[in-house]
């Protein structure tokens, strides 16, 4: 077997690759009043380095008004086996303009430069899509979930790119009764991707309107997908146990079918897996209860917009944004997880108003774990509109990374008191950073046939 | 063609005029006028401005409810003036844009028209 692709062999052997020193996250000026384009900032994480904990570059869109959001390398470990691939390009998708941005990361670890802008008009003219989301590889190529049709209106689909970025088309054969799209991940060894449903970017772009979740404005299923033909095949209707179903993750190990998806709005854990019979089965494993808030009449839902597997698929890190906490269970037993650690960073709550010295708006959003488990970057902003609702004192202070020390081996999270980036100090005024990844790939990226 | 007068409140009340048929956010741009956008086709709501005195045809915009509208919220984008205007722009102009959707709910005449029922319902 040639090897000498991208990524690892295995889960395991990406555990053992060398620590990470660079971290690259997206940062906004959309939204905030400042008028200048959103950037892809370099942040160093070498604690050997003298610059460790600071922003080193920051490479600026060409345009304004994209909000960056999430993004996604052009390869990964699934082209392993393939030594004419390699992680070089990571591509930065513009939520509100659906411009693609293709960044080299590689010529200049430190100092990304654009390779490559794919116009959202063409996407929309050739496609009708827009909203992007989600960006996997497939082997030697791209799909990324975008979230409308050209209007904005749900469900959208898939727009699949060929690894020299040109616009192939849609990837999926069928969107069949999907109603909503968001996330995604597939387990190529099972056949399977599952979807899971935000709403449509005309719905979520402006703000949050709670009262069209009950105008089934707002997602509430998951969907199973039959992967090589690209069609839905079946969906589980999570009811109120899954309102608002957002990051969908299976476990690393290519051979399982246990896969998890955090509900934002019911801020509950979902698990699936496949039963001996070979059928589809859900259970709500977490159920983060609403904390009571002096100021407000019902009590503040948590809001776990995200969920993170480590790569020895041992344990799930969730946020509540709204509370402020990040959580760490130990899934070992997926049916039965235990809470092994608990950080409170922001959020409304006011347990943790300040981290390091640094005045937190906001609440803990995104995040990224290292390979080997050990350390857990997290970011502050949620996305520009529902940020502003929120947490309206974002708009001056900007948004803050902070790293939070995990146990790997025993459990347990701890906030790290050397490191914060304070994205209130930002040159260009105060900016808001959200997804984070490394340049060698880590445990959001990496899928294994 | 048919020309209107927009006037800036909180640009020291500069006066620009633009053509009926075009959204205001192309004509104010064209002419130098820094305003944010996002998604250029209503749905987004990133260019929304305050009208504060005057009239826009702003049908195709998506993004805004009717709580928003009833506040004087324009969508950029996509409004074109019907009369001469007054506006307030940038984010500035968004105090009461943005709300707790949880401590603030909507009635249900102040949603998205595609939901609202009429208010004497
Ligand atoms: S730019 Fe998105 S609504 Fe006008």
């Amino acid at each position: 077997m040639e090897c000498c692709g991208p990524g690892y062999a295995s889960p395991a052997e990406a555990i053992k690759a060398p620590r990470e020193k660079l971290l690259y996250t997206i940062a906004i000026y959309t939204g905030t009043g400042i008028q200048k384009p959103d950037y892809l900032a370099t942040v160093d994480v070498d604690p050997e380095s003298p610059t460790y904990s600071q922003v080193i570059h920051r490479l600026e869109m060409p345009g304004i008004g994209d909000e960056l959001h999430h993004m996604g390398w052009n390869a990964c470990s699934s082209c392993f086996d393939d030594g004419s691939m390699s992680r070089k390009y990571l591509i930065l998708p513009g939520v509100r303009s659906n411009n693609l941005h293709i960044v080299d990361t590689a010529t200049d670890p430190r100092a990304p430069r654009l390779h490559k802008v794919i116009d959202g008009a063409e996407i929309k003219s050739k496609t009708d899509l827009s909203g992007p989301h989600t960006v996997h590889c497939l082997g030697s190529e791209i799909i990324i979930s975008f979230l409308g049709d050209a209007k904005g209106e749900a469900p959208g689909g898939y727009l699949h790119l060929n690894k020299d970025f040109e616009i192939v088309g849609r990837w999926e054969n069928s969107m069949g009764d999907i109603k909503f799209g968001y996330d995604f991940w597939y387990q190529p060894r099972h056949n399977v991707m599952v979807s899971s449903e935000w709403a449509a970017p005309n719905t979520f772009m402006p703000g949050f309107d709670l009262e069209e979740v009950g105008h089934l404005k707002y997602g509430r299923e998951l969907h199973f997908w039959d992967f090589e033909k690209r069609e839905p095949i079946e969906s589980m209707y999570l009811g109120e146990d899954g309102l608002i179903p957002l990051e969908v993750k299976f476990h690393h190990d290519p051979d399982s079918t246990h896969g998890f998806c955090g509900a934002a709005l019911s801020s509950n854990v979902i698990h699936w897996w496949k039963d001996d019979a070979g059928k589809w089965q859900w259970e709500k494993i977490i159920d983060v209860e609403n904390e009571p808030h002096p100021e407000w009449p019902i009590p503040v839902p948590g809001v776990m917009s995200a969920i993170l597997v480590s790569m020895d698929d041992k344990y799930l890190y969730l946020n509540n944004w709204l509370h402020g906490d990040m959580r760490q269970y130990d899934i070992s037993d997926p049916h039965n997880p235990k809470l092994t650690g608990q950080v409170w960073m922001g959020g409304l709550l006011g347990k943790a108003p300040e981290v390091n010295g640094v005045k937190m708006a906001g609440g803990p959003q995104m995040f990224q774990l290292s390979l080997d488990g050990r350390r857990l970057y997290v970011t502050t902003s949620l996305f520009s509109t529902w940020d502003n609702q929120f947490y309206p004192e974002i708009r001056e202070q900007g948004g803050v990374m902070v790293m939070i020390d995990c146990d790997p081996e025993n459990g347990g999270m701890t906030l790290n008191p050397d490191f914060i980036v304070n994205f209130g100090n930002e040159p260009g005024g105060p900016a808001r950073c959200h997804e984070m990844r490394y340049p060698g790939g880590d445990c959001t990226s990496d899928i294994w046939l | 063609m048919t020309i209107y007068n927009v006037t800036i409140a909180n640009r020291d009340n500069a006066v620009y005029e633009v053509d009926a048929r075009r959204p205001l956010l192309d004509s104010l741009r064209d002419q130098g006028v820094d305003l944010p956008y996002g998604c250029k086709y209503g749905g987004c709501i990133t260019c929304a401005a305050k009208l504060t005195d005057g009239q826009v045809d702003q049908r195709r915009q998506v993004a805004l409810n009717n709580r928003q509208i009833a506040n004087g919220y324009v969508i950029l984008c996509v409004a074109r003036a019907t009369s001469d205007i007054t506006l307030e722009i940038g984010v500035e102009s968004h105090g009461q844009l943005y709300r707790n959707p949880f401590l603030d709910p909507l009635k249900p005449h102040e949603l998205k028209a595609d939901l609202a029922t009429p208010k004497d319902h």
